[in-house]
């Protein structure tokens, strides 16, 4: 397997506090990452790195080839490599189908929209029964849904979801995660994910990382690491 | 590029057409009663004031404290290009496309200064380093003694020379007027596009969330100093107008007062931010209030021995409070909500 995303010895932070001390990972095309850490480890801060909204200090991230460390996120987006925030930041007032067709931006021209228009919906119906309920009113797995419908109509080639578990209810997550899998195995994606859900996400990523206190502490296949899950949930402080 | 793509034309003019239709009634108004003309006047100026403002403030949810610099930055560089002008011997309207350009240029070049630096900031830190902007503006003009000081530049007499005493009558009058009215819908048409374009879009989602609209790959700083770019290039041809042209007199204590651009805030908050009519609307209200609570209800409360300056002040504050209380989107979004045939709707942008 080939590499999508290499990032090396990178480090960030916001004015003057630094907040990762040389991060590296892998993603190979195709494969399901995980990052796990407590709060504060800086999980949040190197997807946002990585995306660029905001600057690395130091550090390399290749993507597909290219050097993108110093791209700024719109360059990002028409690459492929697009990110799913935390909190979701989905826009209330506007329907389903208008924040999804927000998603497309960048995609100048309008060749084959509506296919990804109807490859969303055949993902997830509910997002197509409620095509044009406001999306502040659907309920936190739903927006979630959307959330991600809205990252795949940039076609990504690398889709970074930071904690779509959030707030939401066990069989949701389970739901949610069910998703990705789906997309990795009849999409192809690639997919770099982050989470406090440990168990869950072990079961469905092939690798994982450990970030504490801004570095990564641990990491290897998600069999590996289920088997010294006693190191893993000592170092997530559980 | 907005404005290429036919649809987007078409779109924009379908969107402006009930506010050009409203100026073309004030036009009328303006021409069929002379004894009110200045009433008009007045109620246009806002309405352009909150027109150009809102294509900044309306469409990103920034708040830009400084707006009337760019009011001031027009006034001026209209002044300047009037004095330069006459000096030069030149005679004729020349001075007025020329005034106009050199003032929509010295506004937008502030503009993109002040842009390219303060919108690194946002929501509140903005504002405050916009008021900035204007207050350090304001007093290095009377500080270091430059363009007249604190005594402001007075063009009377260079608009005698350029266009002779009768020519300024018209100039002064009727002239600017109309040329408010021509930038009133050259105003409407141009945030008519916007709201149609890509730009619209991005800067609409900036508003709603600026973070999704960056995870989205919209190029946010971009957007957010072209628009504060047309913005203030619109506000100075407007103070170019109406306090150089049709004023005769540019002076620092008044075009950078703050008060204008508080001004502007209410009348896009009064009849919906990020709107067409909304500022029209907004204007008509707002002024249309002062005047009610000026003119009949504080005479009323003096009679009963209430006697205060800045009286109607006090009447007008909670009854704009009442209007934003009970129209939160302002008067435009008040009437999206209850009017539901959607024919009529339509003309509601």
């Amino acid at each position: 397997m080939e590499e999508l995303l290499r990032v090396e010895g990178l480090e960030s932070g916001y004015g003057e506090m630094q907040v990762l001390w040389g991060v590296s990972l892998k993603v190979q095309r195709g494969s399901l990452v995980v990052i796990l850490g407590p709060n504060g480890a800086g999980k949040t801060t190197t997807l946002r790195s990585i995306m660029g909204i905001i600057r690395p200090w130091r550090g390399s991230i290749t993507f597909d080839g290219e050097d993108v460390t110093k791209l700024p996120p719109h360059k990002k987006v028409p690459r492929g490599l697009v990110l799913v925030p935390e909190g979701r930041h989905l826009f209330p007032d506007l329907t389903v189908e208008e924040n999804l067709l927000m998603g497309a931006y960048t995609r100048v021209g309008k060749e084959d929209l509506s296919d990804t228009l109807e490859l969303v919906y055949s993902l997830f119906p509910r997002l197509k029964e409620r095509r044009s309920q406001k999306a502040g009113t659907m309920s936190g797995g739903e927006q979630q849904m959307l959330a991600i419908g809205r990252a795949l109509m940039a076609k990504p080639k690398l889709l970074m979801l930071d904690e779509p578990s959030q707030g939401l209810a066990p069989k949701i997550v389970g739901d949610i995660l069910e998703t990705l899998v789906r997309l990795r195995e009849e999409q192809g994606l690639t997919i770099l994910l982050v989470e406090q859900n440990i168990a869950q996400s072990l079961k469905i990523a092939d690798y994982a990382y450990v970030l504490e206190q801004g570095r990564v502490v641990l990491e290897g296949t998600s069999s590996e690491l289920l088997e010294k899950e006693d190191l893993v949930k000592a170092y997530l402080g559980i | 590029m907005p404005g290429v793509d036919p649809w987007v034309l078409r779109e924009a003019l379908r969107r402006s057409a009930p506010t050009l239709v409203f100026y073309l009634v004030l036009l009328a108004l303006y021409l069929a009663m002379p004894q009110y003309s200045q009433f008009i006047a007045m109620i246009l100026f806002y309405a352009i004031l909150g027109q150009a403002f809102n294509i900044f403030m309306g469409m990103t949810g920034y708040v830009d404290f400084g707006y009337v610099a760019f009011l001031a930055s027009g006034a001026y560089a209209f002044s300047l290009a009037a004095i330069a002008l006459s000096e030069a011997g030149v005679t004729g309207w020349i001075f007025i496309p020329v005034g106009l350009a050199f003032a929509a240029i010295v506004a937008a070049t502030l503009a993109s200064i002040v842009g390219a630096i303060a919108l690194r900031l946002r929501g509140a830190y903005f504002a405050i380093a916009t008021i900035g902007v204007n207050e350090g503006l304001r007093y290095f003009v009377e500080g270091a003694n430059l363009l007249g000081g604190s005594i402001g530049l007075y063009i009377v007499k260079n608009l005698k020379a350029l266009v002779g005493k009768e020519g300024y009558q018209l100039a002064a009058t009727l002239l600017a007027d109309l040329l408010m009215f021509l930038l009133a819908a050259v105003t409407v048409l141009v945030t008519g596009i916007i709201l149609s374009s890509r730009l619209g879009y991005a800067l609409q989602a900036i508003r709603e969330d600026e973070d999704a609209a960056r995870a989205l790959g919209i190029n946010v700083t971009k957007y957010k100093v072209t628009a504060f770019i047309i913005s203030g290039m619109l506000g100075g041809m407007l103070g170019a107008l109406n306090w150089a042209l049709k004023g005769g007199v540019v002076e620092p204590a008044h075009v950078f007062m703050i008060h204008y651009t508080v001004e502007a805030i209410v009348i896009v908050m009064l009849g919906g931010a990020g709107t067409l009519l909304g500022p029209v609307f907004g204007a008509m209200t707002y002024i249309g209030l002062n005047y009610v609570s000026n003119v009949y209800i504080a005479p009323i409360l003096e009679s009963m021995g209430i006697k205060a300056t800045g009286l109607h002040l006090i009447i007008l504050a909670p009854i704009l409070l009442a209007i934003i209380i009970a129209a939160p989107n302002g008067i435009v979004g008040l009437l999206k909500e209850r009017i539901k045939n959607p024919r009529i709707r339509s003309f509601i942008t």
